[in-house]
Formats: C-alpha cells, structure tokens, sequence
C-alpha cells in the first residue's frame, strides 16, 4: 500500500515501513534499547531523505521509551533528580545538535557527519561490548565466579566539584560528568537519530556507578524527554519531522518490542551483548565500507531554495 | 534592469509581426489545471490537448509544423555536488549551484530538438535540456574546464529522479491540425504553479506559442499536516512527541504482562 508522505515527500510502502519498524521494535524489545542506531540508517538505506529519517526517529524513540517508562516508573525505578540533571544537559545538548545540523545541512557535509559518526561511535561502542561479552561468556564457562563491581568503588568522576547527593541512587557526585554526560547523548542524539541507550546505560554504570536497579528506568526517562525535546526542536529548526511516518514506525515498534522482550527472557545476559556488539559493530562497518569504497555516483544534488525546500 | 525590458518588448514586437504575417494559432488544453496530492498520490499523467488553428487567410505554405511542449516547475536553486578523496574518506568537495532552474521540467516534441529551430531560438525559449538555461552563482570554485561535468551531472540526477524529461516524438497528431501528448508527473513532484508552454514551428522559426498555467497542491491531511508543519511547528512538534507517548502508553497498558 503506497502513501504519500506529506513532509518527505516522497510516496511509501506502509507495509515496508511498518515492517522495518517492527523488526527494529523487535530487536529493541530483544536487547533492551531504543533500536534508533539501527532504524535510522535502515530509513537512509531505504531511500528516506536522511534529514527526515533522523528527525522522525527521534519521534519513534519517544514512543519506543514511553512504554519502557510507565513500566520503571510504577517498580520506583526511575531516580527522578538524576534523570531531570541529566535531562538538562541533554535538551542543551540536543538544541545545539538541531543548529549543527541545520548548518551542516546548508553545507553539504550532513551525509558525510553522519557516516563519520555512526562509524566512529557504533564502532567503538560495539568493540568494547565484544570484548566484555566474550570475557563474560570465557569466564562463565571456565566457572569463575563474576568479579561484581562495588558501588562505592571510587574513580576521577567523584573528584570534581559541585557535588550534589541523588538519594535514590545512594550517589554523592558532582553535577558536572552528569550535564556532561547528558548533553553529549542528547546532541548525538539529536543529530544522528539514536536514542543512546547503548552509550548512557555503560556511562551510568561504570562512570557514575549508579545502581543496576534504577540505570534503565532512568536512563529511559531521561532518553524519553531528551528525544521529545529533539522532536521539538526538529520540527521547529529543521521541519523534517514527518508525523505519518513516525506514526507508522512507532506503531511497528512497540509491537515488535514485545515480542523480542519475550524472547529476550530466554536468552543469557552475556550471549545478548555479544549479538548486540556483533549487530551494532556491522551497521558502523556498513557505514565505513560507503565512506571509504568509491561511491557508484561521485555527484549528488541538494535543493537549496525555492520549491520544495 | 534594462534587459529584461528590451527582452519584453522584442517579445511583444515579435508577436505582433507574428499576427501581420502567419495566422496560425495555437489553442491548447489541459486535461486537468489541477493535480492534487492525497495520501495516495503516486504520480499522475496529465494530457495537452491543442490544435492548430488557421483561418481563410492563411497563406498555405508547404512544409509540415513542428511542436513543443514544455511543462514547467516553479524554479529552485539546486546545488551540485561532487565527492572527491580526502584522508581516504569519501566526501562533497567542489560543488556548483545552479540558480532559477526549474524543478520540473518535460519536454515533448514531434521531432529532433535540433530539427525545430535553431540554437539561438531554442536557448532563448528553453527547449529541450541541452538548451536550459543553467545559471551558477558566481561563488563557484570549480575550474571552467569542469564546468560542464557538473551541468550534465546534475541533468543526469535530475532525470534519474524523473524530474526532467524529454519525449521527442512525444507528441501524436489526430488530425492534420489537432495533436495531443501524454506527460507523466512523478510522485515526488514539488507543489507550486506550473506552467505548461507550447511552441508551433515551421521551417525553423516559430509560428505561435501559447501558455497554460498548471497547479500542483496538496489538498486534505496532506495539504492540513503540511501546512501545520511549516507555520505552526511547536504545536506540530507537540502533537507528534503527544502522539508518540500516548503509543507508547497505550501499547504498555496493551501489553502489560500480569
């Protein structure tokens, strides 16, 4: 079923988006993430003008995290004074992505940031999964008891200043990693469609050590309003949410979740990590092979003005 | 300022001594003066009806007519680029933009571009691609030996994306004087005024022309979303962050295991 989609501009498959938007959903549900690092470039690969694609995946995690929220918030899982100091760093963060996008736009490197970034930081992130999951599985197999982290364990984090005490997650830490922290996930995000789920929960745990039972639900809260603050800030900066795609990728989303949650339940933790470092390692080499093999078409043409911009 | 005035009035002169010395007109028709976009629209076909009109006087001279008929977009300004090596990486480098082009842009004709008129007459009016007018903004860094890499590479984009076109022998005769074309407009037209232009030729030189106006406008949801989004962007940004959390909540109440 072909329909128009009134922003991009372009004619779609319904059943081809809403596809995609389920097996991502799927995948999210499985791993436990918001599934924009991978829904965003599928929308690119598609034919989706990338503009559009990241600006309504940000509407999608929004969607994608709300029903994870209700969830954490009704188990009090959610440390509420944490996630809203990171939610400030994260809308400043996010404001400054929209300006860097749009004046990335304009020039032409947009494509180009994107690439850079998904390799850089899919990359990265993906690499160090790898490594932990197959010393997880190595350990586990040899029989050797897990070494857990103590909480209280201390690093250079806790030696800045402007310290604040977050009850709920038994933290006295200074404000600074935190709006840090918050505004760098929420301008990534903002710029290169994700959520960063995959890159606040490991910040959470092993930079601030904030305790396992509240990371999720309050990373998820903070992800929810950081990504609605983008969606914001998208539709007014840039104009390239388009709200029937969003809706059909949020509706594929939150149905595929639940049954990649269910099948989540059967799979072991580190097995998990180890797929999901494998999955999110190919979509930064799927972005590295584009960047360094001759492109089919060395030319490329942008509307600048007039009609249709 | 003063050329495009001395442009207007070679152009009303030449009409007029147009009407002293043939008498061909040209009357044309759309099937439609408005294509509008739903949320079904996958592109549609538009037919030029038209007719050459001659009366008593008309000198009968022998040689057959020639057509062309242009269907043009509102204009836009369209950068090109092109990737070149840096560090490895693949990346826009030299680009060139192209200004007052038209955003549509389908010809048909019943012959060979070059077999209607000559150059001049051709660049003048805009017929055929080669013969477009594609100006570039003076801040352009590319070498004038590469200039025309740059303009066939963006003719080329353009007609992949099936927003130029060229039917040459397009257009089909019914009788000796009425003639029809079929033009096909794509689902990713831009919206705006168009305008349908066409030329009757004879021996190389035009005998009439004649211009319709054509609309292309999203109407209903399509028109109402567009419009919200463009004049109205907070309240568009909180209905869809609205829209996504309701979703949200409404498949955690759905779904919710116990």
């Amino acid at each position: 079923m072909q329909v128009y989609l009134p922003i991009a501009e372009i004619p779609v498959n319904m059943f081809v988006i809403f596809g995609m938007g389920g097996a991502v959903g799927f995948l999210s549900g499985l791993f436990g993430i918001g599934g924009g690092f991978l829904l965003t470039p599928l929308l690119i690969f598609s034919g989706i003008p990338p503009a559009v694609s990241v600006a309504t995946v940000t509407t999608q995690v929004v969607a994608s995290s709300a029903s994870g929220v209700v969830a954490y918030w009704r188990r009090k899982a959610i440390d509420f004074k944490l996630a809203i100091t990171l939610l400030i760093g994260g809308i400043v963060g996010s404001f400054l992505g929209v300006v860097l996008f749009d004046v990335l736009q304009s020039v032409g490197q947009l494509d180009l940031v994107i690439s850079l970034s998904y390799v850089t930081f899919l990359g990265a992130i993906g690499g160090l999964m790898l490594v932990e999951s197959v010393r997880a599985i190595r350990r586990r197999r040899s029989g050797q008891t897990v070494s857990v982290r103590r909480p209280g364990q201390h690093n250079w984090v806790h030696g800045l200043p402007l310290k604040v005490r977050f009850r709920q997650s038994k933290l006295y830490v200074s404000i600074i990693p935190i709006l840090v922290l918050g505004g760098l996930i929420g301008f990534l995000g903002t710029v290169l469609g994700i959520g960063g789920g995959f890159m606040m929960v490991p910040a959470l745990i092993y930079l601030l050590r904030v305790p396992a039972n509240v990371v999720i639900g309050t990373s998820l809260f903070q992800i929810l309003f950081t990504m609605a603050a983008a969606t914001i800030f998208h539709a007014i900066g840039t104009q390239t949410v388009d709200i029937v795609l969003a809706l059909t990728l949020m509706i594929g989303g939150v149905i595929g979740a639940q049954f990649g949650a269910r099948m989540g339940q059967s799979l072991r933790g580190d097995q998990l990590r180890l797929l999901l470092a494998m999955l999110v390692l190919s979509v930064g080499l799927r972005f590295a092979v584009d960047l360094l093999l001759t492109p089919e078409d060395l030319y490329s043409i942008a509307i600048m003005k007039g009609a249709g911009t | 300022m003063i050329y495009p005035l001395a442009l207007l009035i070679s152009a009303v002169l030449s009409l007029l001594s147009l009407r002293q010395t043939h008498s061909e007109e040209l009357v044309t028709a759309l099937s439609t003066d408005l294509v509008s976009i739903q949320s079904n629209f996958t592109g549609t076909e538009i037919v030029v009806f038209g007719q050459i009109s001659r009366d008593l006087n008309t000198i009968a001279r022998p040689g057959v007519y020639d057509l062309a008929i242009v269907i043009e977009g509102p204009s836009q300004d369209i950068t090109t680029r092109r990737k070149g090596r840096f560090l490895g990486v693949w990346v826009n480098r030299d680009y060139e933009t192209f200004q007052n082009v038209p955003s549509f842009y389908a010809l048909a004709s019943t012959s060979k571009i070059g077999n209607l008129a000559d150059r001049e007459l051709l660049d003048e009016l805009g017929i055929g691609l080669n013969y477009l007018n594609l100006a570039v903004s003076g801040s352009s860094g590319v070498p004038p030996s590469e200039r025309d890499d740059f303009r066939k590479a963006f003719l080329r984009l353009r007609q992949q994306q099936g927003l130029y076109s060229e039917q040459l022998e397009g257009i089909e005769f019914l009788t000796d004087n009425m003639f029809r074309t079929t033009v096909y407009l794509p689902a990713n037209i831009p919206v705006g005024n168009y305008k349908v232009k066409s030329f009757l030729f004879q021996d190389k030189g035009l005998l009439s022309k004649r211009e319709e106006e054509l609309s292309v406008a999203k109407i209903g949801f399509e028109q109402f979303t567009f419009t919200m989004a463009r004049n109205h962007p907070l309240v568009y940004g909180l209905v869809a962050v609205l829209l996504a959390i309701f979703t949200g909540w409404l498949a955690g109440i759905v779904f919710k295991k116990d």
